[in-house]
């Protein structure tokens, strides 16, 4: 297809690594060098860097890096000195978001888990060499890494959206709009609670109306979220699509 | 190569730039795009290129509506944004990353052109001054070997050797199957170089001809005190010199900063005698 060509993808991939490699070494040497001496504050006691340790700041740094990454992703399509060359380059708009999708969400959560679990391995190896520390293999696919995957596969697509969107203050709008839609989805929740139980007297501040939320959570979790993820994601994907699409210099 | 009929623009909340802009553009030819500044070149050179979308009209660009920034077409077009920002990357990075995505792309001629300019590969593109940074992109937009290749202000910002440095590289890239758009206000860059004129004032196309029909049916100098009557124009300035009918009298080059000024003053009567000449009636 003329308009879909993976190597293409690959091209632009690489091309948007290299225009970003300084920004990408500095965050990454900064990050790596937090994650080294938070890892030795936590071989501390009892010797070993456990998988809750591991997320508390693998956690903290993956999520707001990621959403920086994905702001400076389309930086150049914004910066009036840069945006010709840009949108004049021969690469569709599909290949275009593909190569966002991919770099942001699949080859980032790649680069800094095997980052994380790097520096966490060299600081149990010196560690072993100059502490009581046991040597172990750093447990970084616990579940609480794949639910935080999740969320940021969740959130991704809406930070996507914004960084095309908007020309100015793009990561503060996307935040305002995002909490804004969520403070929406509550008060619409909070209403729909209310007329579908208006007949029972119960309401969304009682006790057994927590209860019940608690176990439609357990029993529909996941398949809600699964349908969630499956619309919501290439809902936002093809939004950002024709954003782009729509998008002059 | 470009279709353009009765095409329209404005950008939100302001007055028209494009008004009924119809013009062809022919393969094997370069053309010279003028206009004072803000008459809307830059802004045609944009729409060229898919980057800005018209309001109202007819255009194709290589057969396809160029708004839908399809593949295929952009991998014929090229342009050189009058300003611009390149990335700090060495020249030769710049090349690697985005030589790809042009399939007709020559490594040879862009560093040919580089070594031309004298400008080393190694050099990191943030530290060229803007002329140089020029340079950088005109090699490499001469070297994807795109049929369309449009240029807006090349010359700004080159030194007086490059400028006529630029005019060398740029009469040797142009081919039966390349179509070279340069727009500027500074006509007298593109002396010799041009064949094909096109003029813009007050958002029209106040003159589109070939430069081989004006050398054909005017005449630039000074004139004899006899010939007052067929002065078309004329410059009390630079020692008296006028455009005039070119008559029994002996071809000149084109001048075409005189040409330019006197469409700006008189398009109807040039375009009227012009086309009279051109449709054969006199």
């Amino acid at each position: 297809m003329e308009q879909f060509n993976i190597k293409r993808i690959g091209s632009f991939i690489y091309r948007d690594i290299i225009l970003l490699k300084g920004a990408i070494l500095t965050t990454l040497s900064v990050a790596s060098a937090i994650f080294f001496i938070v890892f030795l504050f936590s071989l501390r006691g009892d010797h070993q860097i456990s998988s809750g340790e591991f997320m508390s700041i693998f956690g903290k740094f993956y999520i707001a890096l990621g959403v920086l990454f994905i702001f400076s992703t389309f930086k150049e399509a914004h910066n009036q000195k840069s945006n010709h060359l840009y949108f004049s380059l021969p690469v569709s708009s599909y290949e275009r978001i593909a190569a966002a999708w991919l770099s942001t969400f699949v080859v980032y959560t790649l680069v800094f888990s095997i980052l994380g679990f790097l520096v966490g391995q060299i600081t149990i190896i010196l560690g072993s060499m100059f502490s009581e520390t046991n040597f172990h293999l750093l447990p970084i696919f616990s579940e609480s890494y794949w639910q935080l995957v999740k969320v940021y596969f969740v959130i991704q697509p809406v930070f996507l959206y914004g960084a095309i969107a908007f020309n100015k203050n793009r990561v503060g709008k996307t935040l305002l709009v995002v909490v804004l839609l969520v403070f929406g989805l509550i008060v619409l929740n909070m209403m729909l609670f209310g007329m579908l139980n208006y007949g029972y007297d119960v309401f969304s501040g009682e006790g057994l109306a927590s209860e019940a939320f608690d176990k439609t959570g357990q029993d529909f979790s996941g398949m809600g979220k699964g349908f969630f993820m499956g619309i919501f994601v290439p809902l936002m994907l093809l939004a950002s699509y024709f954003k782009i699409v729509e998008k002059e210099v | 190569m470009i279709q353009i009929k009765d095409l329209r623009f404005y950008y939100p909340k302001s007055k028209i730039i494009l008004d009924n802009i119809t013009l062809d553009f022919i393969p094997g030819n370069i053309y010279g795009l003028f206009g004072k500044n803000g008459e809307g070149k830059s802004t045609l050179m944009k729409i060229m290129t898919g980057l800005l979308f018209p309001k109202a009209g007819y255009y194709r660009v290589l057969g396809e509506n160029i708004s839908g920034r399809n593949v295929k077409c952009l991998q014929d077009i090229f342009m050189v944004p009058e300003d611009f920002e390149l990335p700090g990357l060495k020249i030769s990075t710049y090349e690697q990353v985005n030589s790809p995505f042009y399939p007709r792309f020559s490594r040879d001629q862009f560093y040919k052109l580089i070594e031309e300019f004298k400008l080393s590969t190694d050099e990191n593109i943030s530290t060229l001054s803007f002329g140089n940074k020029k340079k950088v992109l005109i090699a490499f937009g001469i070297a994807t070997n795109t049929k369309l290749l449009l240029m807006d202000e090349p010359t700004n910002g080159l030194d007086i050797p490059s400028k006529s440095q630029f005019r060398k590289i740029m009469a040797l890239a142009v081919d039966e199957g390349k179509c070279i758009i340069i727009s500027t206000h500074q006509v007298r860059d593109l002396h010799s170089l041009i064949n094909h004129v096109v003029i813009l004032d007050q958002s029209k196309v106040a003159f589109d001809q070939p430069l081989s029909n004006v050398s054909e049916h005017l005449w630039f100098g000074k004139p004899r005190r006899d010939t007052k009557e067929s002065i078309i124009y004329s410059e009390t300035s630079f020692g008296g010199k006028a455009m005039l009918f070119r008559e029994d009298r002996d071809e000149t080059e084109v001048d075409l900063e005189l040409l330019f000024n006197a469409v700006l003053s008189e398009s109807n009567r040039i375009n009227n005698a012009l086309n009279t000449f051109h449709d054969g009636t006199i």
